[in-house]
Order: structure tokens, then C-alpha cells, then sequence
């Protein structure tokens, strides 16, 4: 039997500017990098103050090449999130964060690396989302506060995880879970129970995907699904080296933990999500 | 008067208009439009139905096997091709935002290149561009309409379509009806009225503007307080009803919908248009009163034939809201309305074919799981239909997002925040007669971005959503060929030129031309 694997969620088909070059080339520094995003250099870009000229520049550049997902005045736009409301814009010095994302992308959560934009520019789009954020009004995308998540009845989620959402199968409130609404809030919490995306990440996780090959010879190899598509199969074998075959040669099986996460969105009434969350906010 | 006399004037008339068709021959005639040659893809879909079928059959279910790469073209920039190329007399135009190139579609050698200045208009993407006698029609992120000489792209007019400091942008491929070039505008972040203008072919004078939401001024309240519906993919064309069929983009506000009551026509709709007037028909709402941007732009393709027993004048459409609806487009009545992907967000169809808004699905502070999510249950990249197995193939997905809005997100623009939670990408052939789904090809993600091409030997062109261009067998979705180049980007292309069938399809900066082995075209001897 073949189950199928996580499918990596992209936000949206308009998708800009996924550049498949610079993607590659974000994806081979990924790869070069142990520590991936972080070893890039966080250095500032941009260590004197911005002026008017170089906000007009970053103005019109985020206009051309970010605005479709941020919104022109940064405030978020379609799938893109309200930068002026962004953490790592608020921690920003000088491009230091910054720099890295739009050279890097966050490539699992859909956003593409710039990495054709030289210091001048970044410098520039930089200092016009500084002063997005210094002069942000009300309106366009906006972002979701923890308040705003507070509707839900634990109780009733308590009901529903270890009931008809069928959750206590595979999780527990004192083990896997525990401490889980001390460690995320809100909607980040939300998505995470909904479902996880397959991000790029050295965390160990049970919601690793696995994969079983059976060669021609009988020989079974087992190890973390690695690469899947209607002709391949590839998994990290026990000893850590990444291996593949055509589908028409082996037989295979993957098994996808997140499944019934898949299952259940079909299922969840909003009231039960809202409820669930309300029960994994107490595990604290 | 004896003929004789005459005989000499006659012969040189007939030399004089055979040499004025030499002179002209590398240009697009527009009558060909109505039927275009078997070495052209002369628009955008292909032809007027909006099928993106070809009739070519060299390349079969039984030889596809043997497919080999013909040329690559480069464009050597970091922007990916989405466009669908157009292709005329052995020259093929592809396009990414400020980029025009002109190549030979016997080798993919470049003839020219056509760059428009840097602009702050949104890049977000270039659909294609339009040919017209010797004119190609460019659109540009800050909203001009530039013709070029299609010899050698050099620049014989600009006009300007909108300002693009009020948020709009352009990103569309022309469609060209007799002198009339129809160009839709981008721009549904700024609460701006949908706009679809006409301009001569010859000058650039707009000759009309349908506006798709109340026009600036207008009195009364035609679209319920809603600005948008912006029509930014290319449409469809009858002749003989001389009607021109468009698909319209999302309201705005987008997502808050307190500020626009009522269905707000014709936002998420197809509208049919008179091409010489700019005149409204009908308009057919795909999504009523929309909170989820999900734009009715998917093409809107015509068929003919015998629906459950009269024949039809039909128009299919499988919408971003994942319904797929059947209309007659003479009157733009519903016949058949049905699902192709997961949905959630409806209480059924109401008795004019219209799904039926549910206020329980609409963006809330505290969230709400909607199926499909923002990106659709399809999108812009074209379907393609078969009529021999009666099937349309789209390209779809089973996705889900939690859409949020609150009064703090005020009434301009996206005024709201949703996020994608998951989505599986399946290709799935549709039955027009019945709605019903004949098979369904699991793409391998999360991601549909490629379009599909049919062909008359009975093969379906598109890409899966992990790195491979993949042809299948139409009548049941069976896999016969593959190759890993990477995710494809735009819609596939088919022309045959010299005797060989090339097959066009686009992965990142790079268009890729397959065709038989030379010797096996030889060997087939199917010339045409």
C-alpha cells in the first residue's frame, strides 16, 4: 500500500516572482549551510540613517517586486504578512534580519530569495519598510492577535481531542503535547494543529514522513522520505546518506503521520477548531 | 473591351496582388484568426474557443515515448515564464514583465529582443502578448500598451491604459477581435473598479471601457458599494454571436465585506460583451458576493455540441471557487453546476446555477477553515478540453485556509489576513455532460501552476507539481512520458512546422521545445 506524503502548502497559484534561479541558488547555499538561514551573514546594510531619496527607492522597488504578496504600503497583501506588524522587522537593525530573508527567502513558507538585489537596494527597501512601519495606518492585511483566538470552549475541546477528532490516537496531553500552549500561541498555535507544514528543519519531529523500499533482492531500506514524485523515490537511509530508485523497480511505502491531520480538515466544524484550540492553549 | 486587351493588366494585377501577399506574408492576416494554420499558435489560448486543444496528431499516445528535446531558449533572466507564447510564421513571441523576445520556432534562436524601461508597476507576471498584421502588443506593469514592429522590435506606438500610481497594473495578453485589441487591467488591492478597454489596432485610441463594478460617478449603487472585479486573463470569442467572453476578478475590500451588501455584480462572474460596442450581454456569477478572492478570470472555454440531448452553444469554466459550471452563452444561463475540488463554503446552488453564499464561511476575527483557500481550487493557468472523451482537464487543487477579518482591518485593500493550511495539486479531467470527475492524477503537491494542452491524437501536456513536464493519455490520465526540467510555469503550446510537431513548454527562465526524433518524423512520414 502506498499512503502519500505531505503535500507542502503553497499559498497561492498568482505566486510572483518564484524564481527558479535564484531558488536553486538559495537552495544550494541551503544546502552548503548546516545552520541554513542563520549562517547567512546578519550583518547590517544600511548603518546611516535612511533618507527621503532612499525611501523613494525602496518604495518603488518593493512596489514592482513585493507588493503582490506585502501590499504596496507593506501592510500585507495577498498571502504575503503585514510587515509593519512583523517581529523580525521590530528586531530589525538596520537590514540585519531583513537582509536575510529577502536574500534567502523563506522558501517552505512561499516566499522566493532575492538574491539578484545588491546592498543598495536592499539598503533601500529596507529603510521604505522602516518607514512603513513608523507611519502604518489601519487597513489593508493586518494581522491575528492571541485575543482574537479566545472563542473556543476547552472543555468542549477536550471532548473532541479525545473523541471525534480522534487526536489522543496519535497525541497526548502530557506527553507529546505537553507544555505545547506555554510554547506556542495564537495563530501560530492554530496552524500548528491544523496541520504542519513540511518546512526545512533539523528538529527532529514524529511528523516526519517515512519511507520502506523493498529492492528486487528483497532487502528492505527504511529511513526519512527524502524525495517523492510519480517516478522517484528517495529516502535518508539509517546511516544518514540520501538514496533513490525508480518507482518501477522497487516496491515502497511511505507512511505520513500528518495524515489524519489531512483528513481532518475535511472534518473539523470551525466550533471544534476553535474549541481544540481552546483545550492545547491550557496545556501549558 | 477584348479580354485580350485586357490580358496584360489582369496578369499584372494578379502578380501585383500575389506580390503584395509575398510582401505581407510575414505578418498575422486577422481573418486567419477564425481558423489558424496548423504552424501557428496565433493567440493566446490557441484560437478563439479557448480550448487549447490542437488538432496536430504526429506526436501519438503510441510515439510520445520517444520525445526528444528539439531546442531550449534561455532568456537568461532571474523572472519565471508564465506566459503562453504566441506563434506565426515560424517566429515565436514569449514574454516575461518588460521583456518581449522574438525567437525562431525552428530553433529557438533568438531574432529579437524588446525591453521596456524599469517601472514601478507590479511585476508580479506576464501572461503573454498579441499579434496583429505586423504589430505585437505588449502590456506593462505600469499600465501602457506598447506595439511594437513585429520584424524587429522597435517600438510604433505607447499609450498609456491607466495610472498606475492608483494601484493598477497590467499583466494580460491582448485579445485580439478583428481591429479591436481587448486589454484588462490588474489590481485588486486598491478598491478600484474592474476595467476592460478596447484599443485600435492601428492607433492605440481606446475605442471603449467596460466597467465590470460601478464606474467613478456612476449614479446609484450598481455594484453594492463594491469596487473590483478586475479582468486580467484573456478571454474567449464567438464569431457568429459576435460575443466576447471575459472572467472577472474578486471585489475589493477583499476580504471585509461589511461597506458592499448584496451579490456585487458582476465581481467573480463571466460577462459576455458586445467586441465592437463594449456592451453588456449577460453576466453569469461564479461567486456572489465574494469574501475569499476568488476570481472568476479562469478561462472561459466554448464548446459546441448535444447537451443531455439539444445541441448548445456551451461556455465551461472551472472556477477558482471550485465550482465548474456548464452555461449556454448565447443567453449566459446555467446548465449544469457542479464541484471538481473540496469545497465548504457554500449551502448548495441556488435555482439559477449559482453556488450560494454562506455568511458562516465568511473571514472572522477568530478565523474560519475554508475550502478552497486564497489560491483556489484553480487558478489563471489554462484548462484544456478534449472533445472526443467530452472531458475538460484542469488542473486543481484540494486546499484549505483559515480567513481572518476584523473591523480593525479597515475597508481598503485586502482588509483582512488569511493563510493557507494545506493543499494537495490533482489533475482531474472533467465530464461536461454529467460534471462528474472521469479520472483524477494525483500531481505529487501541494502546488497546480501548470496549464494543459490536449491534442487531437489523444494526449494531454502539463506538469506535475515536483519538477517534471508529463504527457498523459486523455482518456484516462495513464502517464506515457516525462521529463524532469523542473515545475512547468505556463501553459503548453503546439505547432507544427516543417513537417515536425514541437511541443512549448516553459520552467523558470526557459522555454523547451519538444518534438520527435528527426528521424523518427522521417520515418512517420506524417507530413502535413
Amino acid at each position: 500500500m502506498i499512503s502519500s506524503l505531505v503535500y507542502r502548502v503553497r499559498k497561492r497559484q498568482r505566486y510572483g516572482v518564484a524564481l527558479a534561479l535564484l531558488v536553486l541558488t538559495a537552495a544550494l547555499s541551503y544546502a552548503q549551510s548546516s545552520k541554513g538561514q542563520e549562517a547567512a551573514a546578519a550583518k547590517p546594510v544600511a548603518a546611516s540613517p535612511a533618507t527621503v531619496e532612499q525611501i523613494q527607492a525602496g518604495k518603488a522597488l518593493f512596489a514592482s517586486q513585493c507588493s503582490f504578496c506585502h501590499g504596496r504600503d507593506a501592510a500585507g497583501g495577498e498571502s504575503g504578512p503585514d510587515l509593519t506588524a512583523s517581529p523580525l522587522v521590530e528586531q530589525d537593525v538596520h537590514g540585519d534580519k531583513i537582509g536575510v530573508v529577502v536574500r534567502n527567502g523563506r522558501l517552505a513558507k512561499g516566499m522566493p530569495a532575492f538574491g539578484n538585489v545588491d546592498d543598495q537596494q536592499l539598503a533601500a527597501l529596507v529603510s521604505f519598510i522602516h518607514d512603513r512601519k513608523a507611519n502604518a495606518k489601519e487597513g489593508r492585511r493586518r494581522t491575528v492577535d492571541v485575543a482574537d483566538l479566545q472563542t473556543g470552549n476547552a472543555e468542549a475541546g477536550m471532548r473532541y481531542f479525545n473523541g471525534a477528532g480522534g487526536c489522543a490516537k496519535c497525541h497526548s496531553p502530557s506527553g507529546d503535547l505537553a507544555g505545547i500552549g506555554g510554547k506556542l500561541q495564537g495563530l501560530e498555535l492554530l496552524k500548528r494543529m491544523l496541520y504542519r507544514e513540511n518546512e526545512r528543519t533539523t528538529e527532529p519531529s514524529k511528523a516526519t514522513p517515512t519511507a520502506t523500499v523493498t529492492l528486487a533482492s528483497g532487502q528492505t531500506v527504511s529511513g526519512k522520505l527524502a524525495y517523492r514524485d510519480e517516478f522517484t523515490i528517495g529516502l535518508i537511509d539509517s546511516s544518514g546518506w540520501y538514496r533513490s530508485w525508480p518507482v518501477t523497480q522497487v516496491k515502497f511505502t511511505v507512511t505520513d503521520p500528518l495524515e489524519a491531520h489531512i483528513e481532518q480538515l475535511g472534518k473539523y466544524t470551525d466550533e471544534d477548531m476553535h474549541n481544540v484550540l481552546a483545550y492545547l492553549e491550557t496545556l501549558r | 473591351m477584348k479580354f485580350a486587351k485586357l490580358f496584360p493588366f489582369a496578369v499584372a494585377l494578379v502578380l501585383a496582388s500575389a506580390f503584395c501577399r509575398l510582401a505581407s506574408a510575414q505578418g498575422l492576416d486577422p481573418a486567419t484568426l477564425l481558423k489558424p494554420t496548423p504552424d501557428s499558435w496565433p493567440l493566446y489560448h490557441g484560437d478563439y474557443s479557448g480550448q487549447r486543444h490542437s488538432h496536430l496528431s504526429q506526436i501519438t499516445p503510441a510515439n510520445v515515448g520517444e520525445l526528444t528535446l528539439a531546442w531550449a531558449f534561455q532568456t537568461g533572466q532571474a523572472a519565471e515564464i508564465k506566459s503562453s507564447p504566441i506563434v506565426a510564421n515560424g517566429i515565436l513571441y514569449v514574454s516575461i514583465p518588460d521583456h518581449v523576445w522574438a525567437v525562431d520556432a525552428r530553433t529557438g534562436a533568438q531574432v529579437w529582443l524588446y525591453t521596456y524601461p524599469p517601472n514601478e508597476g507590479l511585476h508580479i507576471g506576464h501572461r503573454g502578448v498579441a499579434l496583429y498584421k505586423d504589430s505585437v502588443y505588449l502590456t506593462t506593469p505600469d499600465d501602457h500598451l506598447v506595439c511594437l514592429n513585429a520584424r524587429d522590435g522597435t517600438v510604433k506606438w505607447n499609450v498609456v491604459l491607466a495610472d498606475v500610481k492608483t494601484g493598477y497594473w497590467t499583466s494580460v495578453a491582448p485579445l485580439i477581435v478583428r481591429d479591436h485589441v481587448l486589454v484588462g487591467l490588474s489590481g485588486d488591492f486598491d478598491n478600484l473598479p474592474g476595467m476592460l478597454k478596447s484599443l485600435d489596432a492601428e492607433t492605440g485610441e481606446t475605442q471603449w471601457t467596460f466597467y465590470s463594478t460601478a464606474q467613478p460617478g456612476t449614479p446609484g449603487n450598481p455594484s453594492g458599494g463594491a469596487t473590483g472585479g478586475n479582468m486580467w486573463i484573456t478571454g474567449t470569442y464567438d464569431p457568429e454571436l459576435n460575443l466576447v467572453f471575459v472572467g472577472t476578478g474578486n471585489p475589493t475590500p477583499v476580504l471585509a465585506a461589511q461597506t458592499r451588501p448584496g451579490d456585487n455584480p458582476w465581481t467573480c462572474s463571466i460577462v459576455a460583451l458586445n467586441p465592437d460596442t463594449g456592451k453588456f450581454v449577460w453576466g453569469f456569477q461564479a461567486t456572489p458576493h465574494d469574501t475569499h478572492d476568488w476570481d472568476a478570470v479562469e478561462v472561459p472555454v466554448l464548446v459546441d455540441g448535444i447537451f443531455k440531448g439539444s445541441p448548445k452553444k456551451m461556455l465551461l469554466q472551472a472556477s477558482r471557487n471550485g465550482y465548474f459550471f456548464v452555461l449556454d452563452r448565447a443567453t449566459g444561463k446555467a446548465l449544469l453546476t457542479s464541484t471538481f475540488a473540496a469545497v465548504n463554503w457554500s449551502k448548495g446552488v441556488d435555482k439559477d446555477g449559482r453556488p450560494i453564499h454562506n455568511p458562516e464561511k465568511d473571514p472572522a476575527r477568530d478565523g474560519r477553515l475554508v475550502a478552497p483557500d486564497e489560491g483556489g481550487a484553480t487558478n489563471y493557468r489554462s484548462p484544456s478540453f478534449d472533445a472526443k472523451t467530452g472531458l475538460l482537464v484542469v488542473s486543481s487543487r484540494d486546499a484549505y485556509g483559515i480567513y481572518f477579518s476584523k473591523a480593525e482591518h479597515g475597508t481598503v485593500g485586502w482588509a483582512g489576513a488569511d493563510y493557507g493550511v494545506f493543499g494537495k495539486a490533482v489533475l482531474r479531467a472533467i465530464d461536461y455532460q454529467t460534471g462528474k470527475i472521469r479520472w483524477n492524477h494525483d500531481l505529487g503537491g501541494g502546488w497546480a501552476s501548470a496549464g494543459v494542452l490536449t491534442t487531437e491524437s489523444g494526449l494531454s501536456f502539463t506538469g506535475d507539481s515536483v519538477r517534471s513536464v508529463i504527457a498523459l493519455r486523455t482518456s484516462d490520465g495513464a502517464t506515457l512520458w516525462h521529463s524532469a526540467i523542473g515545475h512547468v510555469g505556463n501553459s503548453p503550446i503546439t505547432y507544427q512546422l516543417d513537417g515536425r510537431q514541437y511541443v512549448i513548454v516553459a520552467s523558470g527562465g526557459e522555454l523547451f521545445a519538444w518534438a520527435l526524433p528527426e528521424k523518427s518524423v522521417e520515418q512517420t512520414g506524417s507530413h502535413r
